[in-house]
């Protein structure tokens, strides 16, 4: 079995006396794609800057490429920071091949890559204008460019979408799939779960500094449980059709504005949305509505996070300090 | 390692080099510096001509006044020839200049006369323009003259009609002195000194002694010749210019390093808030190791400054070769009198090894200051109490022009942050090896420390986001955990 590309073993980061990140452990396994996911202020970006070697951890252990995060095994790594910057006087041309000599290419190889990458993604007749003269569309473009210029093993995005316009995350997540399609492993934080969904086969989800959730999509949505809605014309008691059925039935406290009576059945393995119904309708329930819930990313990270603070688990952490231990 | 300091290196040396901010300073700094040096001579030269009249009933005050400025027309002619004369070489070469100065105004030549007898070998001199000009009283009161003063009214001149800039009058208390300027000088010098050879001549006739008496006792007074010991005792012990070349050089060098150094570290500022504000460090730091980054940046303005001061100095070379063929031989001495001394080991080796170690002292400095920032408003806040601190060594600079043993130099020349610039103010005056060795010492290790501090301060700054705020909370925190 290959090495995994990256293992954070019980990672944790303090600033003052607040934790960043507490006790983080994950495996990105080589060729995957891993969506890492939470809301702004969970403990992303200094999770990878953790996994990069650009800040160490206070505990635990993080390993690249099964090394420690040195300048060998971040030969093999593209990172696209949260936070862009690129340098406002140098070419589109001259920032791309910049980075690639950085990552070991040499001069005549990173600037052949800088031109072919400028124009497969329709940059080449920008190759030579300075990126104070770019769009802020164009610019991040290049910067997604310069991140992959060296043919990485292993890209690593940190909000790899915030910024892009619809049509330039469209062509993001397609560069993304390319990678992956080319033997890259590819993991990305971000906050909008709807990239996940599309894009990844495993996600690992944060909170608070807390790994709330670690495995496949598949996994995540059964964690949440598939559920189905039946409306019933008030005073019917549905819940007395539905004992010892199998399903389970709560009250939806969902405002639906018809006068319905609401209620939310959660299906067991192995039983459709349909069969509820169906059960409804041959004990005669006056049906006023149905709707088959199709289960989204975010509605799985609310319920593993309520599930989480429920235990007790993601009590609310004071304020950070800006890293005064960094002086 | 060497090739992403390198790479690094590289980029940041040609991003400064090709900004137009690089070419202005390059060429302008020349400029500025000849304009500065010439200052003086332009202030002296653009001082208008002012016009003063004086009312002298009995006459004798005014005979003085005339006689005064004919002999200050002589002494400056005299003073042209003296300054003139420092291109002559020795002492005795400039001595024997104004000897034959003195001697054709004795035998009655005009001062321009005179100035071509004593140097003929010096390009032709002029006497600076006539800048006080004695015009006939157009009122005999002060009433009289009081609309003239004002500026109501204008005086009759060679020139034509013009503005009356003060009014002596005699009277029996003494010369008054009349005018609406209050901070010019020169007339009431001219008066003082006519007042005062009128009265010598009044006692002097009146005791029946000549006048000329005064000029027996200058002719009778012995000559202050300077020597120096040598090693070899056949060896002329005149003082000449090459001994006092090294000074020059050491003053010059200091100035020039201190300059230099404050023209390039703010590149090394303005970078690295350019680069915090980029937020580019997260996409480095995958890539460069923080040291390689810090040296890289670092070598890359050295390349600069080593840059500036190639051109400068090759244009330097190229003006004075092109420049001296126009000199008499004894200021080509001169200039190569400066230039061997320039290229003593004694003085170079200190100089350079000042240079390196200050710009990386100081870069470093401005380096750690640039991470901590987002503008070059809020560096300003940090650099406003530096570079009053660095104006002291500029202070040193113009004692030691006049004492290079001044105490106050040896001593701040101890300082680790003066050293680069006091130093090698020292080397002419022969310090005990062991001093400078120290001193080099300390400022080696004084570099070193600042380095590790430094690149602290920058991994804070630049890499961890903080700012000015959290590094002055933190100077507060370590100075009250001092005080606990």
């Amino acid at each position: 079995m290959a090495e995994p590309s990256l293992v954070l073993n019980g990672a944790t980061k303090r600033f003052g006396a607040f934790t960043a990140v507490d006790r983080l452990s994950f495996k990105v396994p080589a060729g995957s794609i891993v969506g890492f996911l939470g809301p702004n202020g969970a403990g992303k970006s200094t999770s990878l800057r953790m996994a990069l070697g650009i800040m160490t951890p206070d505990e635990g252990s993080v390993t690249l490429f099964g090394e420690t995060p040195e300048l060998s095994a971040l030969r093999r790594v593209g990172f696209l920071p949260e936070e862009r910057g690129l340098y406002k006087k140098m070419t589109a041309r001259q920032t791309v091949a910049y980075f690639a000599r950085l990552k070991g290419l040499t001069a005549s190889a990173a600037n052949r890559r800088a031109d072919e990458l400028l124009e497969s993604t329709g940059l080449g007749a920008f190759a030579r204008a300075k990126i104070s003269k770019l769009s802020k569309g164009m610019a991040q473009k290049v910067q997604i460019l310069s991140t992959l210029a060296h043919n990485p093993d292993f890209l690593i995005l940190d909000e790899p979408f915030s910024g892009l316009d619809p049509v330039n995350q469209q062509a993001l997540e397609e560069i993304i799939r390319e990678q992956h399609a080319a033997g890259a492993t590819v993991l990305f934080s971000t906050h909008v779960m709807e990239h996940a969904e599309r894009l990844c086969e495993s996600i690992v989800m944060m909170a608070r500094g807390r790994k709330v959730f670690d495995g496949t999509l598949e996994a995540a949505f059964d964690a949440l449980g598939r559920r189905a809605r039946i409306a019933v014309e008030p005073g019917f008691d549905l819940p007395a059709v539905f004992t010892e059925t199998g399903f389970q039935l709560e009250r939806d406290a969902a405002d639906h504005e018809d006068g319905a009576d609401w209620w939310l059945v959660s299906l067991p393995d192995g039983r459709s949305a349909q069969g509820a119904l169906r059960t409804a309708i041959e004990a005669g329930a006056p049906i006023a509505g149905f709707m088959q819930e199709e289960a989204r990313l975010r509605d799985v990270f609310v319920s593993l996070v309520e599930r989480e603070e429920a235990r007790g688990r993601l009590a609310p952490d004071p304020e950070p300090e800006l890293q005064p231990e960094a002086l | 390692m060497l090739r992403s300091i390198y790479l690094v290196a590289r980029r940041d040396y040609l991003g400064y080099v090709t900004a137009w901010g690089f070419w202005l300073g390059l060429l302008i700094t020349p400029i500025l510096f000849s304009v500065g040096m010439m200052v003086p001579a332009m202030a002296a030269s653009s001082v208008p001509v002012r016009y003063f009249t004086l009312v002298d009933a009995g006459g004798e005050f005014h005979a003085a006044m005339v006689e005064e400025l004919a002999d200050r027309r002589v002494r400056r002619a005299r003073d042209l020839v003296e300054g003139a004369g420092l291109l002559l070489g020795s002492d005795a070469d400039r001595a024997a200049a104004l000897e034959r100065f003195d001697a054709a105004i004795e035998a009655g030549d005009t001062p321009e006369a005179a100035m071509a007898v004593a140097a003929p070998q010096l390009p032709e001199l002029q006497i600076p323009e006539r800048d006080f000009v004695l015009v006939d009283p157009p009122a005999g009161t002060l009433d009289g003259l009081r609309p003239y003063l004002t500026g109501a009214r204008q005086v009759d001149t060679e020139d034509g009609p013009r503005p009356l800039f003060a009014a002596l009058i005699v009277t029996e208390e003494g010369v008054e002195y009349w005018s609406e300027n209050v901070t010019v000088d020169g007339i009431k010098a001219l008066a003082r000194r006519a007042a005062s050879d009128m009265a010598r001549n009044r006692i002097f006739g009146d005791a029946g002694v000549s006048v000329d008496i005064l000029d027996d006792i200058r002719a009778a007074t012995p000559d202050l010749l300077e020597k120096r010991l040598r090693e070899e005792a056949s060896a002329d012990s005149a003082v000449t210019l090459a001994d006092r070349a090294p000074f020059f050089v050491s003053v010059g060098l200091s100035f020039f390093l201190w300059t230099l150094i404050f023209s390039v570290v703010n590149y090394l500022l303005m970078g690295t808030i350019e680069e915090r504000s980029n937020k580019i460090f997260d996409t480095l730091l995958t890539s460069v190791k923080l040291p390689h980054l810090l040296a890289g940046k670092l070598i890359a303005v050295l390349a600069v400054s080593l840059t500036l001061m190639s051109v400068w100095t090759l244009g330097g070379i190229a003006a004075t070769s092109l420049g001296v063929s126009f000199l008499p031989g004894e200021a080509r001495e001169m200039v190569g009198a400066i230039a061997a001394a320039a290229l003593d080991p004694g003085i170079l080796i200190p100089a350079l090894i000042s240079f390196l170690l200050g710009y990386l002292m100081y870069g470093s400095v401005f380096l750690a200051i640039g991470s901590l920032c987002d503008t070059i408003q809020e560096a300003q806040t940090l650099m406003t109490p530096l570079l009053i601190l660095l104006m002291i060594p500029l202070f040193v600079v113009i004692v030691a022009m006049t004492d290079p043993e001044s105490p106050i130099l040896a001593v701040l020349s101890w300082v680790p942050l003066f050293t680069p610039f006091l130093m090698i103010l020292r080397m002419p005056t022969d310090p005990p090896f062991w001093e400078i060795a120290a001193q080099m010492a300390l400022m080696v290790v004084s570099t070193g420390a600042i380095l590790w501090l430094a690149a602290r301060i920058y991994l804070a700054g630049a890499v961890h986001g903080a700012g000015v705020n959290d590094a002055m909370g933190y100077l507060k925190r370590s100075l009250s955990f001092g005080r606990g």
